[in-house]
């Protein structure tokens, strides 16, 4: 094919154009311009390179930060503003660096920008289409690459939806227990529970972004104004407090037990680090304003203790109040009837984990009975459920539930990728064959 | 020049050279007088998961603690890992056994020795538990102090202290009974039993288990030195089992085989041989070229290509009978990794070698054993922790993905490094190619110009069959992640290495396409990929975060370090400019002009 005959006549010697439209002619070769400009390869290795860049970094920053932080800071963002701590931790994993530098204090961290992963993604994305644009032909040569640049587009538009709207949440059942919501182990919520009907209990939340120091927060679904004393995004597990220490709780669970903050991303768990944020309120009377007592709210106590709430009495009625993961309710309930997590023999390795469910949703009218295991999750009504963890001793299961509604986008495009390369690879490779077959030499 | 010399010859040469390794690799018949030590190593024990040989449990122990699968007794003779662990088994408590007095524990942390107030034995530093036996206590409370530290921030000797620990806990298992399950399930039970559960159960008279009294007869003749009565009850013992556990017994004596074959190890010193016959044919090329008698070449040639062959049968045979024993695809831990991604690459430099053999003559196997030898030598490394056959996480316990994904992730590592070693070659040719290019014979030059294309010719084969690989790969690792925890793709720093691979590759590609770089960009690139493939297989793993981290390791990290200043030497060889080169070489100095 010819390539001087795709380039437009915009671009042509002015004396093929008619003299009365030169600014027309002109926007038009700009805009031709700005597209090759756009479509050029140089930028295609400029991004790639500083994406393989970004990726590094990113990696090296997962080594003091929680998957979600590096996630939202860095490859979902536009600006990454990176610490230059990594560079460090690069030093002491592989560099003999000493491993104390660096450890602790790390909220006053030096950063630097960085193009972020949204940046990169789009540039890439603008850049690919340009070249279609500019380049296209559509020849049995160029097909693979059609292919597989139109599969790329569609994996990089994946990883946008699941960025944007992935949600993740986790299921904890008891054996024996049930369960019909997912918690939240990004952000908490402050609860007022009102359990006068036996059927169902009323819940009022306060949402964990809410909780701001000093500020008081006043609603009519309230019972009481909550002022918030102190907030810790992460704190220390709650002990007896130590003789004349100072303890800003006066009722409640707080009374003989105290916490402290505690840097992010250092979890009870050092694999999911998660964080489990602490709060102190004090409850105010709604007509009066007199304090009814300053509160320990924790997840510790919501999540890992056997007394989850705190009771309140407010005008004769008791509520129960909690610090604990954002929940949010199914309309269907999974039964846990049996976890098992096996070993192989004489060993402590686990060899496999599995949770035989009970699945009841009157809505549906389904109640049937699912496996889920590794590597065999549930889908059921848009959500997957997999077999994540499960509660000290064997007790109970874990489930991840996730909501993904780009989940079949990346195996199309991966199949589109795949198959546009293995034929614009074999397209050359036979081409140089025949050639060389045909010249008998290189 | 006839078919004779052309064919005939080399396929001798290269049969010869099948039937020697054949042959020496058959175990040898134990004489009736000595002691049947080959047949009490193939008897079946179940050890971390798994129905294994003692031959096994022998070599992988004596391997943790001494570094080494054989030990020198006192007569200075070097004796098999079965052989310490009988001495092991009968030592009991006794303080004057000889087991107590082998040197096999393998200390060499200064500050450990100085600890246990040992002299430093340079060259072997092993030592006899009998010399730091009264020193047991020290070594245990240093041991519980540096467990309790985290492993990011200890010392070496916290490290080093810990595995002398680990080493004594291992020999005092042995000793005592506790590990291996030697006892298969008797009279209705499906558990095997430790000898010492076995043998406590015999002297209650509970249970009447004839495996408990044979392995204990065993154990006795050995310790009172009759042969003939060991070898008898060895005998009707296994015979028994035979009959009882056909399967497992089968499978057990096999793996005794393959350890006693060595496949590997043959294979490390076979690749070396061929990287010299490699360097060898290349020599012999340049001479018929001068002598301008092409046609001497092809003999030599094929002969190498046949003998590449064998080698990479014997190499092949050895990942398919691990295949075998552990009922696994290829690869399913970081050794394993190792050989097949040297298996990968070899066989890619082989049909590399073949397509191109008129103009590589002999380098394409070269490259291949350098790449065959140096991943079997850092497998030998990598084995030093112990069983390499063993059990896999749950998350991991599907074969599918693991012949799908892992396999393809894989190889596409190993046409990556194929890639890089190529470039590196490229890097290497092209300076002495530089420097004489003007005073070299025409046909010489001639002869070498068109190596160089077809070198950037399988660089940019070899990367594009890299891309495809390695995105197929990680693509099928994301829907893998889909399936077992949910996401396609986490950012896990394993999946991020496995992306770095693709985009590395990519941008070679693009730039390639773009005319940004000719043939000694693309050179220099494919040697970038080599350290983007090195840290996407061992840094990742280095780092201690994410789902996918299953091989940390302290020497590695050191190790890798090297491997990555040696690249970024051929990197800033590739980026001299080639007329310093030429330059340098017009300038007439010691007389090479003339």
């Amino acid at each position: 094919m010819n390539d001087t005959a795709l380039k437009p006549p915009l671009i042509a010697s002015p004396a093929d154009q008619p003299p009365t439209r030169p600014l027309l002619a002109a926007a038009g070769a700009w805009v031709y311009r700005t597209l090759e400009l756009a479509a050029s390869l140089r930028l295609t290795v400029v991004l790639f390179a500083l994406s393989v860049g970004l990726v590094f970094l990113g990696t090296l920053a997962q080594m003091d930060e929680g998957l979600a932080v590096v996630l939202n800071n860095y490859f979902r963002s536009i600006i990454a503003w990176l610490p230059v701590r990594v560079f460090v931790r690069f030093g002491q994993v592989f560099l003999n660096v000493d491993p104390h530098l660096y450890t602790s204090g790390d909220e006053a961290v030096l950063r630097f920008p960085y193009p972020g992963g949204w940046l990169l993604g789009s540039l890439l994305m603008v850049n690919l289409l340009a070249a279609h644009l500019v380049r296209f032909r559509l020849t049995w040569k160029r097909s693979g690459v059609l292919v597989l640049h139109s599969g790329l587009f569609l994996l990089m538009l994946s990883e946008w939806i699941a960025g944007m709207y992935q949600v993740e949440g986790n299921m904890t059942i008891p054996t024996g227990g049930m369960s019909n919501y997912t918690e939240n182990r990004d952000r908490v919520e402050l609860v007022f529970i009102d359990t006068s009907d036996p059927k169902e209990d009323a819940v009022v939340a306060v949402p964990g972004a809410l909780l701001r120091e000093g500020e008081v927060i006043r609603h009519p679904d309230l019972p009481v104004d909550v002022r918030v004393e102190r907030y810790y995004a992460n704190s220390s597990e709650p002990r007896r407090p130590r003789p004349g220490e100072e303890n800003p709780a006066t009722a409640g669970d707080g009374v003989h037990l105290v916490t402290e903050p505690r840097r992010r991303g250092v979890g009870v768990d050092a694999e999911q680090r998660i964080d489990l944020p602490s709060a102190y309120v004090t409850f105010l009377d709604k007509k009066t304003g007199a304090s009814r007592g300053t509160y320990l709210q924790s997840v510790w106590l919501s999540a890992l203790s056997n007394q989850p709430t705190q009771p309140l009495t407010i005008d004769g009625k008791t509520w129960q109040t909690a610090l604990r993961f954002e929940r949010s309710y199914r309309p269907y309930t999974l039964y846990l009837l049996e976890f098992r997590h096996d070993k192989y023999i004489g060993t402590e390795t686990p060899k496999n984990f599995s949770s035989l469910i009970r699945l009841v949703d009157p809505q549906m009218n389904e109640d049937r009975q699912v496996l889920i295991r590794m590597n065999e999750p549930l889908r059921y009504r848009g959500e997957t459920f997999y077999q994540s963890s499960f509660l000290p001793g064997d007790r109970g299961t874990v489930l991840q539930v996730v909501r993904n509604p780009g989940w079949r986008l990346p195996y199309v495009s991966c199949g589109l990728v795949a198959g546009g390369m293995l034929v614009h690879f074999l397209i050359a490779m036979v081409g140089f064959f025949v050639r060389l077959a045909r010249k008998g030499t290189l | 020049m006839n078919r004779l010399t052309s064919y005939a010859v080399p396929a001798g040469i290269v049969l010869l050279a099948a039937a020697v390794l054949l042959v020496t690799m058959l175990p040898k018949e134990e004489a009736a007088e000595e002691l049947h030590l080959r047949q009490f190593g193939q008897l079946p024990v179940v050890d971390r998961g798994r129905v294994k040989p003692l031959d096994t449990v022998a070599r992988t122990s004596l391997l943790v603690i001494s570094k080494r699968q054989t030990y020198v007794d006192e007569y200075q003779n070097s004796q098999p890992a079965i052989r310490w662990l009988l001495e092991v088994l009968t030592a009991g408590r006794r303080e004057d056994a000889p087991a107590m007095k082998l040197k096999v524990f393998r200390i060499e942390n200064d500050e450990v020795l100085t600890l246990l107030g040992l002299p430093p034995r340079p060259g072997s530093f092993r030592y006899a538990l009998a010399e730091f036996v009264d020193k047991i206590d020290v070594i245990a409370r240093e041991a519980n102090r540096a467990k309790a530290i985290d492993p990011k921030v200890q010392s070496t000797f916290d490290a080093k202290i810990l595995e002398l620990a680990t080493q004594l806990q291992l020999y005092v298992d042995l000793n005592q009974y506790k590990t291996p399950l030697v006892v298969p399930p008797w009279a209705g039970g499906d558990d095997w039993q430790s000898l010492g559960e076995a043998l406590s159960e015999l002297q209650r008279g509970s249970v009447e288990n004839p495996h408990a009294v044979s392995l204990g007869l065993i154990l006795v003749y050995y310790s009172k030195g009759d042969t003939a009565k060991f070898n008898q009850e060895v005998a009707r013992y296994l015979e028994r089992l035979q009959r009882e556990r056909p399967e497992e017994t089968r499978l057990a004596a096999f793996e005794v085989f393959f350890n006693q074959a060595e496949p590997f190890y043959r294979c490390s010193l076979l690749y070396l041989a061929l990287f010299l016959l490699g360097c060898g044919s290349l020599t012999v090329w340049v001479v018929t070229i001068s002598l301008r008698k092409p046609e001497w070449m092809v003999p030599v040639r094929t002969t190498l290509i046949g003998l590449t062959v064998v080698v990479l049968a014997l190499h092949s045979w050895a990942i398919l009978a691990r295949m075998m024993i552990q009922g696994r695809p290829p690869v399913t831990n970081l050794y394993s990794s190792a050989i097949f991604i040297g298996w990968g690459a070899v066989l890619l430099c082989l049909i590399l070698e073949v397509i191109f053999r008129r103009y590589l003559n002999g380098l394409g196997v070269m490259l291949g054993a350098a790449c065959g030898g140096l991943t079997t030598v850092i497998a030998h490394h990598l084995a030093q922790s112990g069983d390499t056959l063993e059990m896999m996480q749950a998350v991991l316990d599907t074969n599918f993905w693991l012949a799908t994904h892992v396999t393809c992730i894989t190889l596409g590592y190993a046409a990556t490094f194929v890639a890089g070693i190529f470039g590196i070659a490229w890097i290497l040719l092209r300076i002495p190619y530089e420097i004489w290019q003007p005073r070299m014979q025409p046909e010489i030059a001639q002869v070498l110009g068109l190596l160089f294309r077809v070198l950037s010719l399988i660089l940019y084969a070899t990367i594009c069959l890299a891309t495809f690989l390695s995105f197929t790969g990680t693509v099928l690792g994301g829907i893998w992640a889909d399936y077992s925890w949910g996401r396609f793709w986490g950012w896990d720093p394993k999946e991020n290495g496995a992306l770095l691979i693709v985009l590395w590759n990519a941008l070679i590609l693009h730039a390639r396409w773009g005319g940004l770089v000719k043939q000694r960009g693309i050179a220099v690139l494919a040697v970038v990929g080599n350290m983007v493939t090195a840290w996407s297989w061992f840094g990742t793993n280095q780092l201690g975060v994410g789902l996918h981290a299953y091989g940390f390791n302290n020497t590695l990290s050191w190790w890798l370090v090297v491997f990555w200043a040696s690249q970024l030497f051929f990197i800033a060889l590739g980026l001299v400019p080639p007329w310093l080169w030429s330059r340098r070489a017009a300038r007439p100095t010691l007389g090479l002009a003339d």
